[in-house]
C-alpha cells in the first residue's frame, strides 16, 4: 500500500508562560491510501495535536508532513485552507453543524468553495447524503436531528468534496452505541468503498478495533504500532 | 434673542442659556425615550422584514448557487437566530438613527434659514445691541418713508405697503397674582393684512387652510380684539374658539387686554403661540397715557422687529446705508440685516450649544452606540468561536469570516437606521410642526440615505474589532480549548 501521509521527525511544542511543552517529539508516521488507522492514547499524549497537524489546521515546530503531492508543512494559512477543501474532509466529536443551515446546506458548504456549477453542487451533495442514509431528512436543520444523524450529516460534509484523507476526532464520543455502530460503519464504507484514507483518534478500544491499524501514542511518541484484526474479532 | 424667551423682556445671557441647555437635555431625554417606544413598536416589523429578506436572499441563493448569496443568506439567519441580542442592537441604533436625524432636521433647518437668497429676500430691522431688540413705534412711519419714497423706485418693496411688516411680542397672563405656563399667552401685534404674505410658513398654505387663515384675518382687520392662538396653546389654557379672555400683560405690565379667540393658526404652524391686531397694543398704549397722565414705560419701546422684503442686493445695501444714518433714526441705534443673517445673528447666541451638538453630543452617542453594537458582537462571536474555526476547518477564508461577523452587523444597521430615517421623516413630514419663526420643521428626504448609511456605519465601527478577532480565530486552539 503506498503512503499517501508522510510524517518525519515531526516535532510540535507549545510555550505556557516560561514553560515549553513538547507535545511531539520526532515522529515518524506513513499512511497508505485506503487505509483506515485509529490514534489511540492517554489524554496528552498527543494525539489530537497529531490528527490537526496532518489535517493543516496547524504548523509544525520542526519536521516534514507530506499529504499526496503535497508538503503542507510549509504552506501559508490561506494555502492551507484552499488545500483542506480540495483534500481533507472533517469529522467532530461534537458534530459542529451550523445550526442556522439544512443538513443539506451544511453538506453544501464545502463545495461553495470549489469552481463547480449549480448543479454538480446539487448531485454531489445529494450522493453524500444518500450514502449516509439521510436523503429524506434534507431540510431538517441540525437542532431537530438525533446525535447519530447529525453525526453521520458530519460524514457526509466530510466525503462531499470527494477528499483524499478524511480525519475524525472522536467520531463516536459522543454517540449512544448503536449510533456508534452505525458512524463506524460508515467509515467502513468509506474506506471499502470508496478508497478513502481515514485517521481517527479514538479514546474507545472498540471504536478503535474497526480501524485495519492503531498507533498508540505516549507523550508525544509513537509507543506501539499493531494491526487491529485480532481486537476487530473480539467486538 | 428677539424678545422670545418666556420672561417677555430683557433677560441675562446666562440664565437663558441655561434655560435653552435645560429644555435641550429634557428634549434629549424625551426624544430617546420615545425612540425607545417607536424601536420597540417597530421590532416586529424589523423581523418581519428580516424574514422576507431572508426569503428572498434564499429563492436567490437557491436559484443562482452563488457564494455570495449562499453567505448572505448565512448572515440574514446569523442575525435571526438570537433574537434579544439582535433587538437590543436594532434598538440601540434606532434610538441613535432617530436622534441624530432629529438633530440633522435642526441644523438643516438653520441651514436653510441662514442661506442668503439673490433676490425678493427678507430683510429685518432691529435695535443694534439690545436683546430683544426693541425700537420706537416712531421708527416703523421712517422706515416705512425710507422704503417707499426714498429708495430709487426699481429698488422699492415690488408690493409697496404690504411687504414691511412690523413685530411686537406681547406676554398676557389670566392670573395676574400667580402666571404659570399654563395660563399665559406669548403673541406676535402685527398688521393683519399682510400676515398671509410676510409670515414664514403662512404665505404657502393651500386649500381650506388658506381659506379659513384668509377669513380670520380679515375678521381680525375689523375686530382689533380678535386673536389667533395655535391649537396646542388654545389647549394647555384650557380655552375655546369663541371664548373671550381677559390678559394682564407680562412685558406690559399695568395693560390688560380683552381678547376674542376667533380662530386657530394652522396646524403645525407658530405652535405655542399666538397672533394679535397690532393696532389693539397702540390702542391700549394710547389709553394708559390719557388715563395715567404719562406714557407706558414701553411705549417707546413697542416696536420689537420689522420685517421687509426687498427686490435685491443693491436695494437691500441701500437701505442699510440709510437705516445706519443716524440722521434717520437718531434715538436708539439699529441695523438692517438679511433674515438670514439676523436669524444668524441671533442664533450666534447658541453657537456654543450648537458646536456642542456637533461635536460633542453627536460624537458622544455615535461612539456609545458603537461600543453598544461592539458588545453585543462580541459576545456573539465569543459564543459563536467553534463554528468560525469549523468554517475555516471547511476552507473558508479568514476574509470570509470577517465577512460574515461584519455583514451581520451591518444588516441590523442598514435596518435599524433605515426604518428609523423613515419613521422620522414620515412622522415630521405629517405633523409639519414650526418652531418659532423658522419654516417647518421636517426630516430631509435625503435623510432616507443617510439613516442607513449612520446605521451601517455605527454597526461597521462596532463589529470591526470582534470582526478582526473572529478572523484570526486559531483552529487548534479553539478544538484544543472545546476538547
Amino acid at each position: 500500500m503506498p503512503a499517501i501521509v508522510r510524517v518525519r521527525d515531526l516535532h510540535k511544542s507549545f510555550t505556557r508562560g516560561t514553560e515549553r511543552i513538547d507535545v511531539l517529539r520526532d515522529l515518524t508516521l506513513d499512511v497508505g491510501a485506503g487505509e483506515f488507522l485509529a490514534l489511540m492514547g492517554p489524554s496528552g499524549s498527543g494525539k489530537t495535536t497529531l490528527l490537526n497537524l496532518i489535517a493543516g489546521l496547524d504548523t509544525p515546530t520542526a519536521g516534514e508532513i507530506s499529504v499526496g503531492e503535497n508538503v503542507i508543512s510549509e504552506m501559508s494559512e490561506s494555502e492551507l485552507a484552499r488545500w483542506r477543501t480540495r483534500h481533507v474532509g472533517f469529522v467532530f466529536q461534537f458534530y459542529y453543524l451550523l445550526p442556522v443551515l439544512t443538513a443539506y446546506e451544511n453538506v453544501e458548504l464545502p463545495l461553495l468553495l470549489l469552481p463547480l456549477t449549480r448543479e454538480q453542487r446539487r448531485k454531489q451533495v445529494e450522493t453524500a447524503l444518500d450514502l449516509v442514509g439521510l436523503s429524506n431528512r434534507t431540510d431538517h436543520r441540525p437542532g431537530q436531528l438525533s446525535g447519530g444523524q447529525q453525526q453521520r450529516v458530519g460524514i457526509a460534509r466530510a466525503m462531499v468534496t470527494d477528499p483524499t484523507l478524511i480525519v475524525a476526532d472522536e467520531p463516536t464520543g459522543d454517540l449512544d452505541t448503536k449510533s456508534a455502530d452505525e458512524v463506524l460503519t460508515l467509515m467502513e464504507i468509506l474506506r471499502a468503498q470508496l478508497n478513502k484514507t481515514i485517521i481517527m483518534v479514538t479514546h474507545d478500544p472498540k471504536a478503535a478495533a474497526r480501524a485495519q491499524r492503531i498507533m498508540h501514542l505516549e507523550k508525544g511518541q509513537l509507543a506501539r504500532d499493531t494491526a487491529a484484526i485480532g481486537m476487530a474479532a473480539g467486538r | 434673542m428677539h424678545g422670545l424667551p418666556p420672561e417677555f423682556g430683557p433677560v441675562s445671557l446666562d440664565s437663558s442659556m441655561l434655560l435653552l441647555a435645560g429644555y435641550l437635555l429634557k428634549g434629549l431625554v424625551q426624544v430617546n425615550l420615545l425612540g425607545l417606544v417607536l424601536g420597540l413598536l417597530t421590532l416586529p416589523v424589523f423581523f418581519l422584514v428580516l424574514y422576507a429578506a431572508e426569503r428572498a436572499v434564499g429563492a436567490v441563493a437557491s436559484a443562482t448557487g452563488s457564494f455570495p448569496a449562499k453567505l448572505l443568506l448565512i448572515m440574514f439567519r446569523g442575525v435571526r437566530r438570537s433574537p434579544l441580542r439582535s433587538s437590543l442592537t436594532y434598538l440601540a441604533l434606532f434610538v441613535l438613527t432617530l436622534v441624530l436625524c432629529l438633530i440633522y432636521a435642526v441644523l438643516h433647518l438653520i441651514g436653510n434659514a441662514t442661506a442668503e437668497k439673490e433676490a425678493n429676500f427678507k430683510a429685518i430691522v432691529t435695535h443694534k445691541t439690545l436683546i430683544p431688540s426693541q425700537m420706537p413705534p416712531g421708527y416703523l412711519a421712517t422706515f416705512r418713508r425710507l422704503c417707499l419714497e426714498e429708495l430709487p423706485p426699481d429698488m422699492r418693496p415690488v408690493n409697496g405697503e404690504k411687504d414691511i411688516l412690523s413685530w411686537s411680542f406681547v406676554g398676557g397672563t389670566t392670573d395676574k397674582v400667580n402666571p404659570r405656563k399654563d395660563n399665559t399667552l406669548f403673541m406676535f401685534a402685527l398688521e393683519p393684512d399682510k400676515v398671509m404674505s410676510m409670515m414664514d410658513g403662512l404665505d404657502d398654505l393651500t386649500g381650506a387652510e388658506k381659506e379659513a387663515l384668509a377669513k380670520g384675518l380679515e375678521l381680525m382687520g375689523r375686530n382689533k380684539q380678535a386673536i389667533f392662538v395655535s391649537p396646542s396653546r388654545l389647549r394647555a389654557m384650557n380655552l375655546q374658539v369663541g371664548q373671550r379672555v381677559k390678559l394682564h400683560g407680562l412685558n406690559y405690565k399695568d395693560l390688560t387686554g380683552e381678547f376674542e379667540v376667533a380662530g386657530t393658526l394652522p396646524d403645525g404652524k407658530y405652535e405655542g403661540v399666538g397672533f394679535m391686531n397690532v393696532q389693539y397694543l397702540f390702542q391700549a398704549l394710547e389709553a394708559y397715557k390719557r388715563d395715567t397722565g404719562a406714557a407706558h414705560p414701553m411705549a417707546d419701546k413697542c416696536v420689537n422687529l420689522i420685517w421687509v422684503k426687498l427686490p435685491t442686493k443693491e436695494a437691500f445695501e441701500r437701505l442699510a446705508q440709510m437705516v445706519n444714518n443716524p440722521k434717520h433714526f437718531g434715538t436708539v441705534p439699529i441695523k438692517l440685516e438679511t433674515a438670514s443673517s439676523g436669524i444668524g445673528t441671533w442664533l450666534a447666541a447658541f453657537k456654543d450649544i450648537f458646536w456642542g451638538l456637533k461635536f460633542i453630543l453627536v460624537p458622544a452617542m455615535v461612539g456609545i452606540m458603537s461600543l453598544v453594537v461592539a458588545n453585543a458582537i462580541s459576545i456573539s462571536v465569543r459564543e459563536r468561536r467553534t463554528e468560525m474555526a469549523v468554517l475555516k476547518v471547511l476552507g473558508f477564508q479568514p476574509r470570509h469570516v470577517m465577512a460574515l461577523v461584519l455583514g451581520e452587523a451591518l444588516l441590523v444597521g442598514f435596518l435599524a437606521g433605515g426604518m428609523s430615517s423613515l419613521l422620522a421623516w414620515g412622522l415630521l413630514g405629517n405633523f409639519k410642526f414650526q418652531i418659532m419663526f423658522f419654516g417647518a420643521f421636517f426630516v430631509p428626504l435625503v435623510a432616507l440615505v443617510y439613516g442607513p448609511l449612520l446605521g451601517m456605519a455605527v454597526s461597521f465601527a462596532g463589529s470591526l474589532g470582534p470582526a478582526l478577532s473572529a478572523k484570526d480565530v486559531k483552529v487548534a486552539e479553539v478544538f484544543a480549548k472545546v476538547a
